[in-house]
């Protein structure tokens, strides 16, 4: 009997040994997410306006503090992009929100996650000796870039957002122009009801 | 001379009996692949080559055998990168997809010539079911783990090889139904060997 629990207990640790567990790259962890009003008419619109930064939302912003923007290496790449999308789609930049159908907002934040684990062994058993440890920890850091274009007058006396995209993912340490535009372009791709034409 | 020869030959009859019991009271380890059906299929269609069962059984009659089941069946599959709709809401992105299946039963064989080293067997299982399926897109998961009722309706055959030993292969039919999963179902082909005592 007690050999055939060992038995069993080998085929469980064989089975956790294989328990799947692929290797992800970064580019797999990247999410293109779109939603929109279903009763904004967006082929009656034409033109959109567009800040020529990209404000880093970082936390709220003290009386009088200017936020932080994108490198403009960066932000000019990834604002050239969605220009080119919106062309596409038939529309046109206009550089007054005021003479604008509509304006797109875009805006980036970043979010890092600290993971720690204690030896336990070490605490219990005193196989390291006395004292207090160290916890082992990672830490992985996601990106996101959002966009959203806003409407308002006419039917909008609020402004209010009638096409919101976000795009998330793991950050390298490096930034990976393919990987943005990959994005970016996938999210107009799934947003076929912004063409106007 | 006759009488020896007699002795010998209800000696043989006897030992063979006794090789044959060996077996009725039997725990037996198996290896499980298994392939997803109805839902369960549709979500994961890749078969699972990750899986383990254990029996026990005790003889209540000559023919019929009672006792528990234990089962872990890891279904895997990485779905390349699509967009998924709900709504107005689009979702881009890889998707890693595991659905972990434990069932744990009381069952019943019933056992066609329990005398001779081929034993070809029916066999049903009621309990439960534990489902865990994990949907993982990017750095999110989504994660849904209902206990389930569970019936496996289940054909197989033994052959005894040994004094306490056979191979056992089967296959079974797992059916785990309520709770807001819906209907998790799959077959198993198990193969493994039964240890009597």
């Amino acid at each position: 009997m007690k050999k055939n629990v060992f038995y069993l207990i080998g085929i469980i640790l064989l089975m956790v040994s294989c328990y799947p567990d692929e290797t992800m790259y970064y580019d797999d962890t990247d999410l293109v997410y779109t939603n929109y009003t279903e009763t904004f008419d967006f082929a009656g619109k034409g033109t959109y306006a567009m800040p020529d930064k990209i404000v880093k939302v970082t936390g709220n912003l003290a009386e009088g503090q200017e936020p932080e923007y994108v490198s403009p290496t960066y932000a000019t790449v990834i604002l050239g992009n969605i220009e080119s999308n919106m062309t596409t789609l038939g529309w046109t930049r206009v550089e007054d929100p005021a003479d604008a159908d509509l304006t797109l907002f875009p805006a980036v934040w970043t979010n890092t996650t600290v993971v720690y684990w204690y030896d336990y062994w070490c605490w219990y058993y005193y196989y390291c000796g006395w004292g207090w440890y160290y916890p082992s920890y990672s830490t992985y850091t996601s990106g996101t870039l959002v966009m959203g274009l806003a409407a308002s007058g006419g039917d909008y006396v609020e402004p209010s957002i009638v096409w919101a995209a976000a795009i998330n993912g793991l950050m390298s340490g490096s930034y990976d122009v393919t990987r943005v535009t990959n994005a970016l372009n996938q999210a107009f791709k799934q947003s076929p009801y912004l063409n106007t034409k | 001379m006759k009488r020896i020869i007699a002795l010998l030959i209800f000696c043989f009859f006897v030992s063979m009996t006794s090789v044959f019991s060996q077996v009725d009271n039997h725990l037996s380890i198996q290896y499980d692949m298994s392939f997803g059906t109805g839902d369960l299929g549709d979500y994961i269609s890749a078969p699972s080559f990750r899986g383990a069962s254990a029996q026990y059984r005790y003889a209540a009659t000559h023919n019929i055998l009672v006792g528990i089941d234990a089962a872990w069946n890891v279904f895997y599959e990485k779905r390349d990168y699509d967009s998924y709709t709900s709504g107005t809401m689009t979702l881009s992105g890889v998707q890693y997809r595991y659905q972990n299946q434990v069932p744990l039963l009381v069952a019943i064989d019933y056992v066609f010539n329990p005398e001779k080293a081929f034993q070809p067997y029916l066999g049903l299982g009621l309990g439960t079911m534990y489902s865990e399926r994990n949907t993982q897109m990017g750095i999110w998961v989504l994660e849904e783990n209902p206990w389930q009722f569970a019936l496996k309706p289940e054909v197989g055959i033994m052959y005894k090889f040994a004094y306490s030993n056979a191979i056992k292969l089967g296959v079974k039919y797992y059916s785990g139904f309520g709770g807001d999963l819906g209907t998790q179902s799959y077959i198993t082909v198990s193969v493994g060997v039964a240890f009597g005592f």
